[in-house]
């Protein structure tokens, strides 16, 4: 941990950073997201597996316009969010310090191509439990999928966790936010939080990069991301793009390749 | 507040017959923010159009429904009208009682029903209609014809003979085509050469035409009206304007044994070469894969001899930027070789050749001066053997599509070599003959009865060599399908017409759709079959599909009038109905970018007075846009709209459906 305390502090005296985002350690031992502004404070700095958090949702808060360089510590989810945010031109390339620590060692990353090949080279499989409990959804009859769904929305409070967690949900206004007219209906009712979880999860379809905080941060304990994970997975089987491992636009939902599969026109 | 009126037409009794349409008036006469309802027997007369002016004037009305026909049929005629009487047009809306309603149901009391619901939902649209300007786009009236065969020609011609300019741009050392190629032409049999080269020259020497030969296309960026093209002229290692086509240079070229595509293939030609004695311009270029300076960096001969120093090793391909408001296609067409049909013997037999190259040896121009001579050997043929449809109309073969030309061009083959050898053997084997077009079927009937040209109906399965004799086995399905086998010194394939095969790449630069064969597709087969999906982008020629002469030449002269039609104006003017941004609330992602099929959304930076950038959104092009609506459902923050259905006007629209009950009083 030296090693990165060290490095972060030269790059704080050396004048290449005026904020560093990373984590301490929180009340319960999780690892809470810190901004550093001076290399005095970096004692505090830990990266460990219980850095979970996706620091990259920060990026684009207004607070931050008044940094001129910014370095994060990303996660393997950061990363992904980092090159998904790039293709979707809301980060360019080279416009903050990102470091992350693998196998001990502290990585800094030149360029997003270099994030581009990391990504290829980790990216994990998926969670045989996840997997197991979005096979015994399938496997249920669309009644008894739609009873599973609405009992699992109803309890929706429409805190907006989900969104604010989210380090793709970055638009200025949300739709949710729309009332000329208004799509969705507000209260937390049955028909209002089922649009509202069909628009998010159809607004990550093909952009989602599984970093799970929207179901981390839902008070509720709604399985969110079963419905993003789903959505992900007949992206990826149907067209083969794995979404937040390209710094170049490759969304599925606007794209057109001649040998994509057509098979669910009937 | 809204000040609505309703006007409902019978259509004589398109409507009346199973609407009530009175009594839609009179229901709609109870919606909220109508202020007059009426019903007439025709609205789209003058009668019915003067009771919309009369109303909106003095009713002050601040929207129009007509209750009436399609709007593709009278929308503009109840706009104008609107117009005229002081009103934005935008603010009138149709609702179609006629196709939607009156044509598809029974005269029951729910007809009725349908037909004022169906107004009502207008009635809540048009109260958010917004006043709407048509956009003007300025024109640069200038050109681009693709391609310098028949097609380009003509359609160049034809405009630039209308006082526009025109630039040609064509990716062969010299303009001509296909046609430049052919020997005679049917139904006539006059030459071809005679007739074309005079336009050939024409085009080169025409006041408004600028040419560009050995050139293509780089890309293609902008709309119509607006073109903005980049043509890479590749090096011609020749400075044109010194040569004087005095021709020594290619008399001392010791590379002389290159194939030549002009003769297809059946004769040679060197390394520094006029395609053709007929040429434009008639001036030289190296080509640069078999020149030995370029392979070795020895050689120089034709610089050392050049009296006028015209050749120019360290030329480099150049781009040229030119603006253009219309854009003709006329890249023609190519043909199946002989190598396709393994069946027939490729690659065994010399004497098995295809149609053009025939052509070739028909040609006074060509490389045995006109004489039919056979391939292999060089003796006069006395049999030759023509197989129509070979590779078209064969779905097994990957077309299944007609080649259209060949049943002409086999019977006049069959012709020109009858005629070049009294005593000569001429078979045809064909499918079906097509001979449809003035003259045509005549000039077959010409080659049967006249000339003794034996047709026989039935495929020709194989062709395998006997004692110096090509024998072509086949069958005779008029005659109970007997095997026939015939003996030949010759066999001519009429190998199946195809696209090029850069047109997918040209397609894909000028962003026109094209056929699974990769023919550009035309807007609508019937109705606009000049003209692409993209506006001012339009075709001629055998590049839309395979087209003799006449039908091309025909094209290129309908396509030049559309271009002229579009110069005719100085301005283009666009309903307005096209996307627009909420710079406040885009944030720039660009997702939207990639779906626009007409590559209308650009970048656009905000920034504060001092220029420091606030954020990059979406810009769309006004030009370009055609007002699909696909940026607008793939727009997550809901921060693209579209005039004159916007999300406020659709999402009333639903909203009035489902509320259906309140008001209606059936």
């Amino acid at each position: 941990m030296s090693d990165l305390i060290n490095k972060t502090s030269q790059f704080f005296s050396s004048g290449i950073i005026d904020l560093f985002i990373g984590y301490k350690k929180g009340r319960l031992g999780e690892g809470k997201p810190a901004f550093f502004t001076k290399p005095d404070q970096l004692s505090e700095l830990i990266f460990d597996e219980n850095c979970i958090v996706n620091l990259a949702v920060y990026l684009r808060k207004p607070e931050l316009k008044k940094y001129s360089k910014i370095g994060i510590l990303a996660n393997f989810g950061t990363l992904r969010a980092l090159l998904q945010l790039a293709a979707e031109n809301q980060i360019t390339d080279g416009q903050y310090l990102i470091l992350t620590v693998a196998d001990g060692k502290v990585l800094e990353f030149a360029n997003l191509k270099a994030i581009e090949e990391y990504v290829a080279n980790n990216l994990p499989k998926p969670n045989p439990e996840r997997l197991a409990l979005l096979k015994e959804i399938e496997s249920k009859s669309r009644e008894e999928r739609w009873d599973f769904w609405t009992r699992e929305l109803s309890s929706c409070i429409r805190c907006y966790a989900c969104r604010a967690a989210c380090p793709l949900c970055y638009c200025e206004q949300c739709l949710v936010e729309c009332n000329q007219p208004q799509w969705v209906g507000v209260p937390p009712t049955g028909l209002g939080n089922l649009e509202w979880h069909i628009v998010r999860a159809m607004h990550l379809a093909g952009r989602c990069i599984s970093c799970g905080e929207c179901e981390a941060a839902c008070p509720m304990e709604i399985p969110l991301g079963l419905l993003t994970q789903k959505l992900n997975m007949t992206i990826i089987s149907n067209f083969g793009q794995i979404p937040g491992t390209k710094r170049e636009p490759d969304y599925a939902l606007s794209t057109f390749k001649v040998d994509d599969k057509e098979n669910f026109i009937r | 507040m809204a000040r609505i009126g309703v006007f409902v037409c019978h259509c004589g009794e398109n409507i009346s017959s199973t609407v009530d349409c009175a009594k839609v008036a009179e229901i709609a006469s109870n919606y909220p923010g109508v202020v007059y309802s009426i019903d007439y027997k025709y609205m789209c007369s003058d009668p019915g159009q003067n009771l919309i002016k009369e109303a909106i004037q003095k009713h002050k009305l601040t929207g129009v429904v007509v209750a009436a026909c399609s709007p593709r049929m009278h929308e503009p005629t109840f706009r104008k009208a609107t117009a005229e009487a002081g009103l934005n047009p935008f603010l009138c809306e149709m609702a179609n009682l006629r196709e939607h309603c009156s044509w598809v149901h029974f005269r029951e009391d729910s007809t009725t029903e349908k037909a004022a619901e169906l107004v009502r939902v207008l009635v809540e649209k048009v109260k958010h209609n917004e006043e709407l300007f048509p956009i003007k786009v300025p024109i640069t009236k200038t050109a681009l014809v693709i391609g310098g065969g028949i097609g380009g020609i003509q359609a160049a011609l034809d405009i630039a003979n209308s006082g526009h300019k025109v630039i040609m741009v064509e990716k062969n050392p010299s303009i001509g085509g296909k046609m430049a190629q052919l020997s005679e032409t049917f139904p006539t049999l006059d030459c071809s050469q005679c007739i074309l080269t005079p336009r050939m020259v024409e085009v080169a020497q025409h006041p408004n035409i600028t040419l560009y030969t050995y050139a293509e296309i780089e890309s293609v960026d902008g709309f119509i009206g607006n073109f903005k093209v980049t043509i890479r002229q590749k090096a011609k290692s020749v400075d044109h304007k010194a040569c004087t086509g005095c021709g020594l240079c290619i008399e001392k070229c010791p590379i002389k044994k290159i194939p030549d595509e002009f003769n297809a293939g059946l004769g040679n030609r060197a390394a520094i070469y006029v395609p053709f004695p007929q040429a434009v311009p008639n001036k030289p270029v190296i080509d640069r894969n078999n020149c030995t300076y370029f392979l070795k960096g020895k050689c120089g001969l034709c610089k050392k001899v050049c009296p006028a120093d015209a050749i120019h090793y360290e030329q480099e391909d150049e781009l040229i930027k030119v603006d253009v408001g219309a854009i003709v296609a006329a890249t023609g067409f190519d043909i199946k070789h002989s190598d396709f049909f393994p069946e027939y013997g490729y690659g065994k037999y010399a004497d098995v050749i295809d149609g053009l190259q025939f052509e070739r040896l028909a040609s006074a121009s060509g490389p045995t001066l006109g004489v039919l001579k056979r391939p292999s050997d060089g003796k006069e043929p006395e049999s030759i053997v023509f197989i129509a449809c070979a590779g078209s109309r064969d779905p097994a073969k990957g077309i299944p599509y007609c080649s259209k030309i060949c049943c002409m061009y086999t019977a006049k083959h069959a012709m020109l070599f009858k005629h070049k050898n009294h005593h000569g053997k001429a078979t045809v084997f064909y499918m079906d003959i097509r001979a449809g077009g003035k003259m045509y079927d005549e000039f077959v009937r010409r080659a049967i009865e006249e000339d003794d040209v034996n047709y026989i109906r039935g495929r020709v399965s194989r062709i395998y060599e006997k004692n110096g004799k090509l024998i072509v086995c086949g069958v005779d399905t008029l005659l109970n399908s007997r095997p026939v086998e015939i003996e030949a010194d010759m066999v001519v394939l009429a190998t199946a017409a195809i696209a090029n095969s850069d047109s997918e790449e040209l397609a894909q630069k000028l962003h026109i759709s094209y056929d699974p064969y990769h023919f550009f597709s035309e807007a609508h087969p019937k109705l606009r079959p000049v003209e692409t999906n993209t506006a001012g982008i339009m075709l001629a020629g055998a590049c839309q599909a395979p087209k003799d002469i006449p039908d091309t030449v025909s094209q290129a002269s309908g396509t030049a009038a559309k271009v002229v039609a579009l110069f005719s104006q100085d301005e283009l003017t666009r309903e307005p109905l096209i996307a627009y941004v909420n710079n406040n609330t885009c944030v720039g992602c660009f997702l939207c970018q990639s779906v626009c099929p007409y590559l209308a959304i650009e970048k656009e930076e905000i920034r504060r007075r001092d220029g420091t950038l606030v954020k990059t959104v979406a810009k769309i092009n006004p030009g370009l846009c055609q007002g699909c609506g696909t940026c607008v459902a793939l727009c997550r923050s809901k921060s693209i709209d579209i005039h004159g259905y916007t999300n406020r006007q659709i999402y009333a629209e639903v909203s009035a459906l489902f509320n259906r009950r309140e008001y209606a009083g059936v």
